[in-house]
């Protein structure tokens, strides 16, 4: 079909790159904000604008309210569908979960139920959570949306399309086709160190475009290399399932006789024992880890078969040190609050596996290296962007000759996702600030927001391409740019009106999750703004200078580049 | 750089049919050559003595560099049927290899 290797490659790269570019750009974009997910929950969540806490008492604070905590009602609902006969009126709790990190100033907990009498599934159960104020014990209201940390995130590595796991499979083929494009990119350019130190702002749009295309993609080649390579094996399991399908015998035997070896019961004995003091555990542990020297907090807490005479808690250590993501667990027995278990030093494979996926999830607390990675994604997605106006910039005269709508549709749909996921973003942010406090299912609101701003801006991205017909710029792009700048200080203004925390007052106070959050929308809605008057200024100039000769330069220019 | 399209030898359905057949053989064909490549992974590292935890850890990071590999392969290969033969035949073939082999150990 291809002539050369080179040839396959670039059709490979401009194809693949495009439809899953669209994709791409979304995961970097939610990636880059997700180094700062607790950050933005922050802003967004302001009665949680309080310093990090740690681990609270698990006796005194954490035991009454896991023992208070139920199953999440449209799971018990789902459940009720699945089993013979009706559900009991209470379920009994398998394992409860604590969890947090050095920049979390809630706590997280986790529960899961057993649901009894299902006959496709003994193992079924539902989820419970809830989040806690570990200064006074307070629950927080459940429907508050988590911007940053449910929503962003999951947008990063899953679209937040849940149905059959479908998001995480559309991010992890864009990952391979990140893979796929680097390589072939690098295939198609060769010249790889000029690269580096190319760009000419002043030359010709597309031949600017490809230089910063190049540049962007060049300068973070190993981020982006690693982190499409990291987020593949991170998610492994689910992309290629074989331990819960051919080989499920052997990792079933392999899981139980690790436990045994262990020490650890696999399954409850079906005798109720009451659980010892939690907080003792909590001591030796530290003990434990400083004798190690690694002195830590606890980041995990995680008690298995609840009120069983088999249950285990096991406690993790907070990494927030290293860029490793190992929690040397170690493993105590409920009932009596003996330690089962230290866990060994990792294996090398697993070492391996444990660094590559720290590096991706980057638990430490390093702002610096943080920022890198903002970075890092950041300019990804202008590579990515980049990329989608060279692919209009070079077809866009020719298909307004040939009279086809190639061009104008790629163009759209690069408006839809560039500066609309902007405006999406920014949307969530306002109604955030604009919805009455006591709305119900506020989060699902919000998210309503997110959505239906994205569709509006998809719209408008579409109804204003009409020029990309005759090989111009469509008007969109400013337009849209206008909205994030209007968006964005809108968002710093009503965070200011609507909580009383201004950028004075949160630089003076040096809190930083809502001053940087506050900074960042500063930031982006001047570039926006800028970026506005440039366009309208080179349509303007574009209109102006409408002469058929100064055409005919540009198509000769464009075909040599 | 050239333009691609004006280098294409077929035109019309015919160059459609062969643009789909060349994707589906990188998209599926490349995950069937992956999978058959983990599993006799697995079961051959298993076999070599190695716990079960970290053969799938090990296979798993080397997964995805096989399928990237085979992706593009799958483009720049000059005959789309050995690529269907190899991924498709090639991942059947370490699929039942390994499957069998993994069978043999004692569970």
């Amino acid at each position: 079909m291809f002539s050369t290797f080179r040839l396959s490659m670039t059709w490979l790269h401009t194809w693949f790159g495009l439809v899953l570019g669209y994709v791409l750009i979304v995961v970097f974009f939610f990636g880059s904000l997700s180094v700062f997910d607790r950050e933005i929950d922050r802003w967004a969540i302001p009665e949680t604008r309080f310093a990090p806490q740690p681990m609270p008492s698990f006796d005194t604070m954490l035991a009454p309210i896991f023992a208070r905590m139920a199953p999440e009602p449209d799971e018990l609902k789902a459940a009720a569908a699945r089993v013979k006969g009706p559900l009991p009126a209470t379920l009994a709790p398998m394992n409860w979960g604590a969890y947090t990190t050095h920049r979390d100033p809630v706590l997280s907990l986790y529960a899961e139920y057993a649901v009894p009498n299902n006959p496709a599934d003994p193992d079924d159960h539902v989820h419970g959570h809830a989040t806690l104020d570990p200064r006074n014990g307070r629950l927080l209201p459940d429907d508050q949306l988590k911007i940053g940390s449910e929503f962003f995130y999951p947008m990063h590595y899953g679209l937040n399309l849940a149905w059959k796991d479908l998001g995480y499979w559309i991010v992890g083929f864009a990952a391979l086709v990140m893979l796929a494009a680097l390589v072939s990119g690098v295939v198609i350019h060769r010249r790889l160190f000029r690269e580096l130190f190319t760009f000419r702002p002043r030359k010709h749009v597309q031949r600017s475009t490809l230089d910063l295309h190049n540049l962007t993609g060049v300068v973070a080649l190993p981020f982006h290399f690693m982190f499409a390579l990291t987020g593949l094996t991170v998610f492994a399991s689910i992309y290629l399932p074989v331990s819960e399908t051919l080989l499920k015998p052997q990792a079933v035997a392999a899981a139980m006789a690790d436990a045994a070896a262990k020490g650890l019961p696999f399954k409850p004995a079906g005798v109720q024992a009451p659980l010892a003091s939690v907080d003792a555990m909590v001591v030796e542990a530290k003990r434990r880890w400083a004798a190690r020297g690694m002195p830590g907090e606890v980041g995990y807490l995680y008690v298995n078969h609840v009120g069983d005479r088999n249950s285990t808690v096991t406690l993790y250590r907070a990494g927030s040190d290293r860029v490793t993501l190992v929690g040397q667990p170690i493993h105590f027995e409920g009932s009596t609050g003996r330690v089962l278990l230290e866990e060994p030093s990792p294996s090398a494979v697993a070492s391996v596996n444990d660094f590559l996926t720290g590096l991706h999830l980057q638990h430490f607390e390093h702002w610096l290296l943080r920022w890198f990675y903002v970075f890092g994604g950041l300019c990804g997605c202008a590579c990515i962007a980049t990329g989608f106006i060279f692919f209009v910039e070079k077809r866009k005269r020719q298909h307004a000759k040939a009279g086809t709508g190639g061009a104008r549709w790629a163009d759209a749909v690069a408006v839809a996702t560039v500066t609309g996921m902007l405006v999406a973003t920014l949307a969530i942010l306002v109604a955030n600030r604009l919805l009455p406090a006591d709305l119900a299912q506020r989060g699902d609101w919000e998210k309503a927001a997110f959505w239906g701003a994205w569709v509006l801006a998809a719209a408008h991205a579409l109804w204003r391409s009409a020029p990309v017909r005759d090989a111009r710029l469509s008007s969109a792009w400013a337009e849209q740019c206008s909205a994030v700048a209007a968006l964005a200080f809108a968002a710093v203004a009503l965070n200011w009106i609507t909580t009383g925390d201004h950028l004075v007052r949160t630089l003076a106070e040096r809190f930083w999750p809502v001053a940087g959050l506050d900074l960042a929308l500063l930031v982006v809605g001047m570039i926006a703004g800028a970026a506005a008057l440039a366009l309208r200024r080179r349509a303007g100039a574009a209109i102006a200078k409408s002469d058929p000769a100064a055409s005919t330069v540009d198509a000769a220019e464009a075909a040599n580049a | 750089m050239d333009n691609v399209e004006n280098h294409s030898q077929q035109s019309g359905p015919m160059r459609t049919l062969q643009i789909v057949s060349r994707v589906a053989a990188g998209v599926l064909g490349g995950w069937s050559f992956t999978w058959g490549f983990v599993v006799l992974g697995i079961a051959l590292a298993l076999a070599a003595g190695m716990p079960y935890a970290d053969a799938q850890t090990l296979l798993y990071l080397v997964a995805f560099l096989v399928y990237l590999v085979v992706f593009c392969w799958s483009f720049a290969a000059a005959s789309i049927a050995r690529v269907w033969l190899v991924l498709l035949g090639g991942g059947a073939a370490m699929t039942g290899l390994g499957w069998w082999m993994a069978r043999l150990q004692a569970v």
